[in-house]
Formats: structure tokens, C-alpha cells, sequence
């Protein structure tokens, strides 16, 4: 009995509940706004392609976060990475979609180890030396490029791994999401993420490396950027060294709605998920409503900001319905 | 007292580097005042002293371009975009030819903002001219006054700024003929009649707005458009992924549409990518480059642009440079009725008319249009 | 460490921080020395006039930067000023064009800069359980999206009559106004932050806020201050901002945010708070400023520029790491 009641409180007082909620009436909101055409298969395929690149690097966000960390090299990593496949394709030097998946992907994590690296044995602050990095990659990304892009012809083959209608960007999501959730869960290396960020020092003492997690954490969201970079190219066809730019925001603000702590040690993968599905939709619906389209980043940075302070709110009554309870 | 000795020693070691990085080649830019550079970027900027010469060199110069002993810039929208490499190139390699020196600058963003600086920089390093694509109509005017004040010609290609912060325009194509082009376009797919809507870069962007308004007041003033039905103008903001979500929408939101009017070379590539994907029957046209759109670009059902517009980008930097250099050489003053020669170029001589604002341009022809007759051959050229 | 030597403790001098710091800063000098003459070689046309006459645009950044430490002394971080920025040109240029005197126009870039400041603060105050970092995020993209709104689809704004703001952009000597603005925010920001009670409650907040709060620091009014404060810092910027342009437009500020940290950490700030000084801030900004027109004026890549700003900051927080991992080893061997 006691058992089955702490299972119901855990579900209806948890943060990922409210956020149901509020997707829940989001969605809504949306479907009478757009005269009830908003939940079609076709648009809930397109919300998933056209922000899998945001949902796949929460995921690396998340353990950054938890760690108690920030990243906002991110899309200075895919547009490297992602500039550097689309080059290897334009000057036909490489055409195997699996091989230029696995070089974007290294690429990525070779960016996110010397993050890690710096961070943990330089012990840099994470803000400053991904902000080095933000500008160090984006800029060997135009370098590189030369002025040129790779288009549509030029990468052709590739670009059919992120058709529309193709079912490739869908199942590195759910493989992410599905790996991510059960290391987070179930494994040692996920709980040390959570304990280097709760309390780095108690880590510390009951003999976790925190400096190799750290380094590891990087190193994951350097991958998922790396990969994210290949699908960018797959996904619009084509590479240009400012894609994605200033979207690392965007990643950052996906977690943090979803319930991830920037002091780090709280959040979870569905938290994240449902986080990154939020944005997803409001990106999707805002130009879908009518509304004007000077008028959708005012409206955005609103929507971002009352959940974030919604967030607060019921974390706080959360916490005081615990200490009731437990006064009681 | 270690750590302070220590600390001050990598300070030097960094300041050290920075000067072997950068300074390559750096140490002969005084003397190599009449040498043409070699790399694309950072070519050599010449060492001042030559600007007194200007009036007593230029006045032989009647019909033939010469640029020799001068310095001529060129800034670009931004760097990292194909098209205004081609410009630049066009722009860089006839000055070259014409014994002129060349600086090309690409700003880090498309923003007035990275431009004002270049622009700020080349007005130290005195050149004898600047050729500007503008990302701001207004907020360029301060700077290029003042560049103007220091004796500089300043003129603008491909987007222009207020009349009175710059002496001439190169205009790649009429802002009426591209209006007329594109609405023509639109009546001719859509067969006369049925809904069309327009994705569009930023809402800043002042050449796409020109054009757009061109588009609507010829719809507006001739009977023979009444058919068509303007169901919204989009903003994709030139970012891929903004241009698919807001297709997508337009899509969705105006089942009946029939074709979608994009005049930038982003936003036409991201819709034609949606569309053709899709299988929609929703076609597409605009102004787009041949290289990025070679895929999409065909009659039948499995292509979504059956053909579109543009200028070509070599040419009209090409044309910017035999403007700086005539306008360096006091050939023309960039006055209405102003004549000169440009080479080997199609339409030479130019004659520089006023628009419809009384605003002073040199207009480089009128669009050409990319079909699936032509588009390969092209699509290797830019 | 300390068990193995107690002769150590008394080894190390009282004032090794102090120290520690101001060598710091005696490296600053030496690389802005050292950019100066970089400049000087690699371009034939980098002198003082040419340095100062490019510079104005640069310096409005400088405004924002001392409140910026301020902001990263107290261990918060504000990314919304970019877009701050934005919006007071925004409705400062408005102002402007509906006829509003040089006081009028200077009264609503620094309003809207105070107005915006107060929010990020109050919120920031009322929520005490979130990060800065998020707040202002959200705030940035509001701000931009109130000026987008209010430029409507041009996008874009000009002073149609400049003769308004041009006071602002006149030349004393060789100098342009805006560098004696600098000079006198310059002092009043370093004196208060090193000589009066309120910098060093700035110190203890960004230290340990909860121990600060129990030494009866009133933490929360430090912090409602120095957003306030970065806030009005950002409205002036924006001021002579539109003295360098005539106008704005949906652009403006971009990444401003970035270049002023970048300037802040440069000069010796942690971005962990309670460390650093504005002394060596201010050296940071100048030397990064004239290494910008230096660079300029070579004809760099503009892209390669940012490449090279990256990794100047990244090695600069390095080296007293390097030093430290150094000295130890040092010690160690001495010891040993």
C-alpha cells in the first residue's frame, strides 16, 4: 500500500508531470489556433526531422549540465564537422554515407575531449573554454570551407540518409534517447555524473575520478555535436560553415525547461525529452498559428521565460507540500 | 616571486606566437607597394602616399581603364557564402588586370554591425576606393561619410545604402525588371491564376524588400494579374533550417497554393529541398545560384523548380570594378549621364541612370533566367 | 600540503594573492605593448591617430565590460545585453525621429538600458533559484523580439536627422569624446570595486553568497544592483553606439555579450566569481581592441581573427595553471 501511494505521489508530483501538463495545454492551444490540423502524422514526423539536431544534442547537454557544466561550443562542433564532410563530398573524396557519419562523429569527439581536457586538467571554467572554442571551430569552419558551400548536388547520396520521408534521423534519436536512458539509470557511469555534479568533492573523496567524467562528459556532447553536424548536412541537404549558429541557446534553454539544473546533480533524459519536445513545438506551431512573423521571437523568448519561472513555482509548492508532509 | 617570472615569461611566449602567426609576411608590406598579392584573403594592403597622384594620372585615361598605383576594396555581405565569393572574384581579378591592387574583405557576419568595422579599417589603410555590399540601408551612412570626407569614392553593389552616403550604385538588375521577372514567373506556373507566397530572407534584408514591393505593385497596377492572390510573405532569415520550418508552414496553411516565390538564394535552396521531397505539387522560382540548385531544377513532376532568375555574380563584380576604377581615375563622379567603358563586358559602356527614388545606379542587365536547358553549363561556372 | 611544512605557510608571503594578481596584469602591459608593435610592423598605416579614429565603435563595448565585472565578480553572468543594446538604439533612434532633443534621445537609450536592467534583477531577486544564465537567456530573446517587433518589417532604423547625436561623435584632438566617457566610467568603476565597502561586499557575495548573507551582506540587493547597473552600462553603449551609425537595426548587439566576457576573463576575471579586478579588465579590453584594428588593418580573414581571440582566451586562463602545475613541481623537486 505505502508502496503503490509513493509511486502515484512520485508520478503526479514529479516535474516531468508538469511538464505534461503544460504540453499538454500547449498542444491544445495549438490545435484550436490552427484549426485543429496541428497533430497530423505528417507534421509530428516534421517536428521530429527539423529539430532532431537540437533534441539529439540535449541529450549531451543534459550530462554537461549535470556535471554542473555548460557547452556552448556546440554548434561551432557541428558546423566544423559538418563542413568538413560536405567538403569531403563536394571534392568527391569520400561518398560512404557510414564512413562520413563516423568522421563527422570523431571529428566531434576529438573537439569535445580537448573541451574536457581543458576543463578538467587546466581547470578552466567551462563557460570560457567552450566560449574559446566557439570561436576557434566556427572559425576553422569557415576557413576551411573557403567560401563555398556544399549543396544539394554535391551531396546527394548523403542527403537521402535525412529525406523527408526517410526514417534515418528517426532512429538515431530513438537509439540516443534509448541509450541515454539506461545509462543514466541503470549504470555506474551515469550515477557518477550525478554524483560529480550534486557534490564534486564527496565524488572526490569516495574515490570517483572526477576529472575523468568531466573529461568523458565533454567528450559525449563533443560526439553528439560531431553527429549532429552529419545529420545537419543530411537533414537540409547542405553544408554551410554558419549553420546552426547561436542555436546552442536553444539546446541550453530545451534542458532547462525540461527540469535540468544549472547548478547541476538534477535532471533526467525524459525531462530533457519532453524539454527538447517543447521547443520543438513551439517552434513549429508559432509560424503555423498566423501569427506574424516579427512577432514569433518576442512570443518565443515570452513562452521560454514563463516556463522556466512555471518551473520554479512547482518546484517550490513541491517541495513545501514535502516539508508539510513530512511535518505532519 | 617564481610564479610572477614565470607567468610574464608565457605572456611573452604568447605574444611571440601571435607575432610568427600572423606576421607572415608581414615585415616586405611597406616596400611591395606595386606588387599584386597572392593569397585570396589577406592581400597586401599598399602603403598610402599614392592618393596626391590620383587627378594627374587620370586624366589620359579617356577610354582605356587603368588602375595602376591604386588600391581598391571590396566588402562583401559576409564571409563563408559562395555568392559573394564570386563577386569578390570578379571584382579582384579585374582590378588585377588592370594593374590595380586589391583588398578584398568577407566581414565574420552578415551584419552592419562586422561591416562598420572592415569598412572603419580600410579607411585607415587609405584606400583609393571602396566597393560595398551593404547589409543595412541606414546604419552604413556614418561610416561611409566619413570615408567619403577622407577623399575615398565610395560606391555600393548588389544591396545599396541611402543615395547620399554613396556616390553610385551597381545595380545587378533593375529592381522593376526583377519584380517583373518574378511575377512573371508566378503567372506562368501557376497557369494565370491561384494563390502564390513568398519566402523571403531577413526583414531587413533591403534588396529582397525592393523587390518584393516591385512584385507587388506591378500585381497591384495590371489587369492581368488580378488572378493571383498573395497568400503571405515569409521570413526565413537565410538559415536552412528556419526556411524548411516556415515552407512546411506555408504549405500547411494555404492547401490551395500553388507556387512559392523565394528571391534568396538560401531560402530558394531549403524550399525546393522541402518540396521535392515531399512530391508536393507546389512548384517554386526566384532568384537562386545554379550550383545550389542544378538538383532541383526540371520540367517534370519529380523536379519542384521548373526554372529561376539570377544575375551573374563574377559579372557584377566585375562591373563594380571598372565603376571604382573609373570613379578613382575622375572619369565619372557617379552624375546622372556619366558614360564609360568596361572592358570586354557584355553591355559596355555603362551609362550611369537614375530609379525611381532619384537615386543614381549602373545597371548590369537584366536577370537571366536558369531553365533545365542551361542549368548544367552554369551550375559549373557559380 | 600544509602538514608537510609549516616553515612553508610562513614562506609565503601575506599578500601572495595581491601578488599573484598583479603580475597578472604586469603580463597585460607586456602583451599590449607587444600588440601595439605588432601593429606598428605589420601594418604601415597602424598609429596613434588611426588606432583612435577606429576605436569609437569599439569602445561602447568597454561600457558594458566594467559592469560585466562586476556581474562575474558576484559570480552571475548577464548574455542579454546584447540584445539590450538592440532595443534602447531601437527606441533611442525613435526618439530621435520624433524630435526629441540630445537629452531626450540620451534619456531613453539610458531609460530602456535601466528598465531592462530591473527586470533581469527582479526576476533574478524573486527567483533566487535560478541560474542567470537562463534568465537573461530568455530576456535576450524578449529584448530583441520588442525591438524586431518595433521595427516592424524594414527591420531597420535611421536617425533621420544625425545633427541630433553628432555632439557625441566629435573629435577632441586626436581623441574622440567617447574616450574620456571611458576613461572617467573607467575610474569610477575601479574605484568603487577596490576602495570602497561596496566592492568588497561584491567579493565576499561572489566568494560565498551564503556566507556573505550570514555576515549580513544583503545579497540580494548587491545582485538587483550590478544587474541595474549592467543594464544602464548597456543603454549608454547603446547611446554611442548610435553616435558611430546614425541608426540600428534588428542586428545590433549581436554577440556583444560574448566579446565583453571575453575581455573581462582576458583581464584576470574567474568567471566563478570573487576573483579578478577591473585594472586588468580595462588593459584586456584596450589590448584586445587595438589587436582587432591591428589585425584589420593587416587584412586578416575576419574569421581567422576569431580564431585567434578564441585561443588567446583560452591560453590566457591556462597560464596560471601552467605556472601553479610549474611551481609545484619546482617545490616538489626543492623539496625532494
Amino acid at each position: 500500500m505505502q508502496q503503490k501511494k509513493s509511486f502515484w505521489k512520485r508520478l503526479t508530483g514529479s516535474r516531468e508531470a508538469s511538464l505534461v501538463l503544460i504540453l499538454v495545454a500547449l498542444l491544445i492551444v495549438v490545435t484550436i489556433l490552427s484549426g485543429g490540423t496541428f497533430l497530423t502524422p505528417s507534421n509530428i514526423s516534421q517536428i521530429f526531422r527539423n529539430n532532431a539536431l537540437t533534441m539529439l544534442m540535449a541529450l549531451g547537454m543534459l550530462c554537461v549540465l549535470l556535471t554542473a557544466g555548460i557547452d556552448i561550443s556546440i554548434t561551432s562542433i557541428l558546423a566544423f564537422s559538418g563542413m568538413t564532410i560536405g567538403l569531403l563530398q563536394k571534392y568527391d573524396i569520400l561518398h560512404n554515407t557510414f564512413l562520413l557519419f563516423l568522421i563527422a562523429a570523431l571529428i566531434g569527439t576529438g573537439c569535445g575531449l580537448l573541451n574536457g581536457l581543458i576543463i578538467s586538467k587546466g581547470k578552466v571554467a567551462p563557460i570560457i573554454c567552450t566560449m574559446g572554442g566557439m570561436y576557434i571551430w566556427r572559425g576553422l569552419a569557415y576557413v576551411i570551407s573557403n567560401n563555398n558551400w556544399a549543396s544539394g548536388a554535391d551531396v546527394s547520396g548523403f542527403s537521402d540518409f535525412g529525406k523527408d520521408g526517410s526514417v534515418g534521423p528517426y532512429i538515431i534519436l530513438a537509439i540516443a534517447y534509448v541509450v541515454f536512458f539506461i545509462v543514466m539509470k541503470w549504470t555506474t557511469f551515469g550515477r557518477r555524473i550525478y554524483a560529480v555534479g550534486s557534490n564534486a568533492e564527496a565524488a572526490e573523496v569516495s574515490g570517483i575520478n572526477v576529472d575523468k567524467v568531466i573529461s568523458l562528459v565533454y567528450m559525449i556532447m563533443g560526439l553528439l555535436a560531431g553527429l549532429s553536424g552529419a545529420l545537419s548536412v543530411s537533414i537540409y541537404a547542405s553544408a554551410q560553415p554558419n549553420m546552426q549558429y547561436g542555436k546552442e541557446m536553444d539546446v541550453i534553454a530545451a534542458c532547462v525547461i525540461g527540469g535540468v539544473s544549472m547548478n547541476g546533480g538534477r535532471g533526467s533524459v525524459v525531462g530533457t525529452f519532453l524539454g527538447a519536445l517543447f521547443y520543438a513545438i513551439v517552434a513549429k506551431a508559432l509560424p503555423l498559428v498566423g501569427l506574424e512573423s516579427i512577432w514569433q521571437n518576442l512570443i518565443k523568448g515570452i513562452i521560454v521565460l514563463a516556463v522556466v519561472l512555471l518551473n520554479v513555482l512547482t518546484q517550490r509548492a513541491m517541495d513545501r507540500a514535502n516539508l508539510e508532509r513530512r511535518e505532519l | 616571486m617564481k610564479r610572477k617570472v614565470v607567468s610574464t615569461m608565457l605572456c611573452a611566449a604568447m605574444a611571440a606566437g601571435l607575432l610568427a602567426g600572423c606576421g607572415s609576411g608581414s615585415s616586405s608590406s611597406a616596400a611591395s607597394s606595386a606588387s599584386s598579392a597572392s593569397s585570396a584573403e589577406t592581400t597586401e594592403a599598399v602603403a598610402s602616399g599614392s592618393g596626391e597622384a590620383v587627378k594627374s594620372g587620370s586624366t589620359a585615361a579617356a577610354g582605356t581603364a587603368d588602375a595602376s598605383g591604386h588600391t581598391y576594396a571590396i566588402v562583401t555581405k559576409s564571409a563563408g557564402n559562395p555568392y559573394n565569393e564570386r563577386e569578390a572574384s570578379g571584382f579582384k581579378d579585374t582590378i588585377e588586370a588592370l594593374g590595380g591592387t586589391c583588398i578584398v574583405q568577407n566581414p565574420e557576419q552578415a551584419t552592419a554591425d562586422a561591416q562598420i568595422s572592415v569598412i572603419n579599417s580600410l579607411i585607415s589603410q587609405k584606400v583609393d576606393s571602396i566597393a560595398v555590399a551593404a547589409n543595412d540601408a541606414n546604419a552604413l551612412s556614418a561610416v561611409l561619410q566619413q570615408a567619403m570626407d577622407a577623399g575615398i569614392k565610395v560606391m555600393t553593389l548588389d544591396s545599396d545604402v541611402e543615395a547620399s552616403s554613396r556616390m553610385v550604385f551597381c545595380n545587378q538588375a533593375g529592381v522593376k525588371e526583377v519584380g517583373q521577372a518574378l511575377i512573371d514567373a508566378v503567372y506562368d506556373i501557376t497557369g494565370g491564376e491561384g494563390e502564390y507566397a513568398i519566402l523571403s530572407a531577413t526583414s531587413q534584408a533591403t534588396n529582397q524588400n525592393s523587390w518584393i514591393d516591385a512584385m507587388k505593385s506591378i500585381a497591384e497596377s495590371d489587369d492581368k494579374y488580378s488572378e493571383l492572390v498573395l497568400d503571405e510573405v515569409a521570413y526565413g532569415d537565410d538559415e536552412p533550417q528556419k526556411s524548411t520550418d516556415q515552407t512546411q508552414a506555408l504549405l500547411q496553411k494555404y492547401p490551395n497554393l500553388k507556387v512559392i516565390c523565394s528571391p534568396t538564394t538560401v531560402g530558394i535552396s531549403a524550399a525546393a529541398k522541402v518540396l521535392q521531397d515531399q512530391n508536393s505539387s507546389v512548384k517554386l522560382t526566384g532568384l537562386g545560384l545554379p550550383s545550389e540548385m542544378k538538383e532541383y531544377i526540371g520540367d517534370d513532376d519529380s523536379h519542384s523548380c521548373p526554372y529561376m532568375f539570377l544575375w551573374n555574380p563574377i559579372d557584377l563584380g566585375k562591373l563594380a570594378a571598372y565603376t571604382s576604377v573609373a570613379l578613382v581615375n575622375g572619369q565619372i563622379t557617379g552624375a546622372e549621364g556619366d558614360t564609360f567603358e568596361a572592358g570586354d563586358m557584355e553591355n559596355s559602356p555603362y551609362t550611369v541612370t537614375k530609379n525611381a527614388d532619384g537615386a543614381t545606379e549602373i545597371i548590369l542587365g537584366p536577370p537571366y533566367k536558369f531553365d533545365p536547358s542551361n542549368i548544367d553549363e552554369w551550375a559549373e561556372v557559380y | 600540503m600544509a602538514g608537510k611544512s609549516g616553515r612553508e605557510i610562513n614562506a609565503v608571503p601575506q599578500n601572495s594573492v595581491k601578488q599573484k594578481i598583479l603580475s597578472w596584469e604586469g603580463g597585460l602591459v607586456i602583451i599590449f605593448v607587444a600588440v601595439l608593435i605588432l601593429g606598428a610592423v605589420i601594418s604601415p598605416t597602424y598609429n596613434f591617430f588611426s588606432v583612435f579614429r577606429e576605436m569609437p565603435k569599439y569602445l561602447c563595448e568597454i561600457f558594458m565590460m566594467f559592469a560585466m565585472g562586476y556581474i562575474l565578480i558576484i559570480a552571475e553572468i548577464d548574455i542579454s545585453v546584447g540584445a539590450i543594446v538592440c532595443l534602447a538604439a531601437t527606441l533611442g533612434c525613435f526618439a530621435g525621429n520624433a524630435g526629441a532633443p540630445l537629452a531626450g534621445v540620451i534619456a531613453v537609450c539610458i531609460g530602456v538600458g535601466f528598465l531592462a536592467g530591473c527586470l533581469n534583477g527582479v526576476i533574478l531577486t524573486h527567483f533566487t533559484e535560478l541560474p542567470s544564465m537562463i534568465v537573461t537567456l530568455g530576456t535576450q530573446i524578449i529584448f530583441r523580439g520588442i525591438a524586431e517587433v518595433s521595427l516592424g518589417s524594414g527591420g531597420s532604423v535611421s536617425m533621420s536627422n544625425s545633427k541630433i547625436i553628432m555632439p557625441l561623435a566629435t573629435m577632441v584632438g586626436p581623441f574622440p569624446l567617447v574616450f574620456f566617457f571611458v576613461a572617467i566610467a573607467a575610474v569610477i568603476f575601479i574605484f568603487s570595486l577596490s576602495r570602497t565597502t561596496f566592492g568588497r561586499k561584491l567579493y565576499a557575495v561572489g566568494s560565498n553568497h551564503t556566507a556573505a548573507h550570514y555576515a549580513g551582506i544583503p545579497v540580494q540587493k548587491i545582485r538587483m544592483i550590478c544587474f541595474v547597473l549592467i543594464g544602464t552600462m548597456a543603454g549608454v553603449c547603446a547611446l554611442f553606439y548610435l553616435s558611430t551609425t546614425f541608426g540600428a537595426n534588428t542586428t545590433t548587439g549581436q554577440g556583444y555579450e560574448m566579446d565583453v566576457i571575453a575581455m573581462c576573463v582576458f583581464g584576470g576575471i574567474a568567471t566563478t566569481g570573487g576573483k579578478g579586478n577591473l585594472i586588468g579588465a580595462t588593459i584586456a579590453g584596450f589590448t584586445i581592441v587595438c589587436l582587432r584594428i591591428a589585425l584589420g588593418q593587416r587584412n586578416i580573414n575576419t574569421q581567422l581573427i576569431l580564431v585567434i581571440i578564441g585561443l588567446l582566451l583560452i591560453i590566457s586562463v591556462l597560464i596560471p595553471r601552467i605556472s601553479e602545475v610549474l611551481g609545484n613541481r619546482k617545490r616538489r623537486a626543492v623539496q625532494g
